[in-house]
């Protein structure tokens, strides 16, 4: 409900959306003490290793994010079935 | 001038990033507490590089500093520099022409052993950066605040100085987020980092926001602490933190409010792009 009107009063995206953005991914980084190159290439290995066992379909996803202080890695990856 | 408090509070504020506000933050609060009628003492540990002496307007009243104190030159006590206006806040002043490198985390630890059987608060203003001085500045503290600006390279510094602390001695409680120069009318405007955002990026809790204020300007020219100034929203916000710092509940304003102006203003803007 929050998001919905949020989403109605703002039309296009503001600067403070955009620091929010980057600062999300720079202190996740940071707090890993990670580089987003080694996430992307983290990202095409695991995509990789689930490849060779099922059909990838659409776009898959692999994030880090972060919970409170602690970060987490979102891996998203559709599946085709039979 | 009697301390009140039967456990002393040492208190650390550090930044990471340089020109957040520290010093003033420093200046500010421990005046009001010492106001308050605590007894307060100060110490400069940006050796090198002192501003403490300047934004307390007794620059002109140093005669020794710490590294004195510290190689045995001179007692705590003589170095201790008293200020007119509250007779309950002392300042131990920084080294002009000396190093970080020149004293050790423990040298400050025992400085503050010395210093608790008569002060309520001690504060420990820290240079910025992670080096030596941040290390000197931290170890004698059981609290620290965190001061940052709602801009997105003091927070990442901001971040850092975190994760530091919570590597060293302190815990999530112990530590307070001080956001200095919000301007409000830009977060409305979308071109700010909220409050909400600030403590969602930092996860920590809030101790206070401090509003920008040309006042704070005015005062530092003067060499006056701001929290006389009456009409000062800084200045209110300074002795909102000093009054929660000595255990009164008081809420935190986040100037987020949108007045209905702006609402309308915005939400217009939504449907008629052109407006």
């Amino acid at each position: 409900m929050f998001e919905f009107i949020r989403k109605l009063f703002q039309s296009e995206p503001t600067s403070r959306n955009q620091a929010n953005e980057r600062l999300r991914v720079v202190l996740t980084h940071d707090r890993m003490n990670i580089s987003s190159e080694v996430i992307n290439e983290l990202k095409t290995e695991i995509i990789q290793v689930i490849a060779r066992h099922f059909d990838i379909e659409g776009v898959p996803e692999v994030n880090l994010i972060s919970e409170g202080r602690n970060a987490a890695l979102d891996i998203n990856i559709p599946i085709k079935g039979r | 001038m009697d301390k009140k408090l039967p456990e002393s509070k040492v208190i650390v504020v550090t930044s990471g990033k340089g020109g957040v506000g520290k010093t003033t933050t420093v200046a500010n609060v421990s005046s009001a507490l010492a106001r308050l009628g605590y007894t307060v003492a100060v110490m400069d540990l940006d050796i090198g590089l002192k501003k403490l002496d300047l934004l307390l307007g007794l620059e002109n009243r140093v005669i020794y500093d710490i590294v004195q104190v510290i190689e045995g030159e001179i007692e705590l006590k003589k170095a201790l520099v008293k200020d007119k206006r509250f007779p309950c806040l002392h300042m131990l002043p920084a080294a002009q022409t000396r190093n970080k490198g020149d004293i050790t985390p423990e040298q400050v630890k025992d400085i503050c052993e010395q210093l608790k059987p008569d002060y309520d608060f001690i504060f420990i203003d820290c240079p910025a950066g992670i080096e030596q001085g941040f290390q000197n500045a931290i170890y004698a503290a059981n609290q620290a605040i965190v001061v940052t600006n709602p801009e997105i390279s003091a927070v990442r510094d901001a971040d850092r100085i975190i994760g530091m602390l919570l590597s060293a001695q302190f815990e999530d409680e112990d530590i307070g987020l001080v956001v200095n120069r919000l301007r409000p009318e830009m977060v409305r405007e979308g071109n700010m980092l909220s409050i909400e955002d600030l403590v969602e990026h930092l996860s920590i809790d809030l101790l206070g926001v401090i509003p920008e204020d040309k006042n704070v300007v005015i005062s530092t020219n003067k060499g006056e602490p701001i929290i006389l100034n009456e009409k000062s929203a800084a200045a209110a916000a300074l002795n909102n933190i000093a009054l929660r710092l000595s255990g009164e509940e008081v809420v935190i304003p986040t100037f987020q409010e949108e007045s209905v102006l702006q609402k309308l203003k915005i939400f217009g803007r939504k449907f008629f792009p052109t407006m």
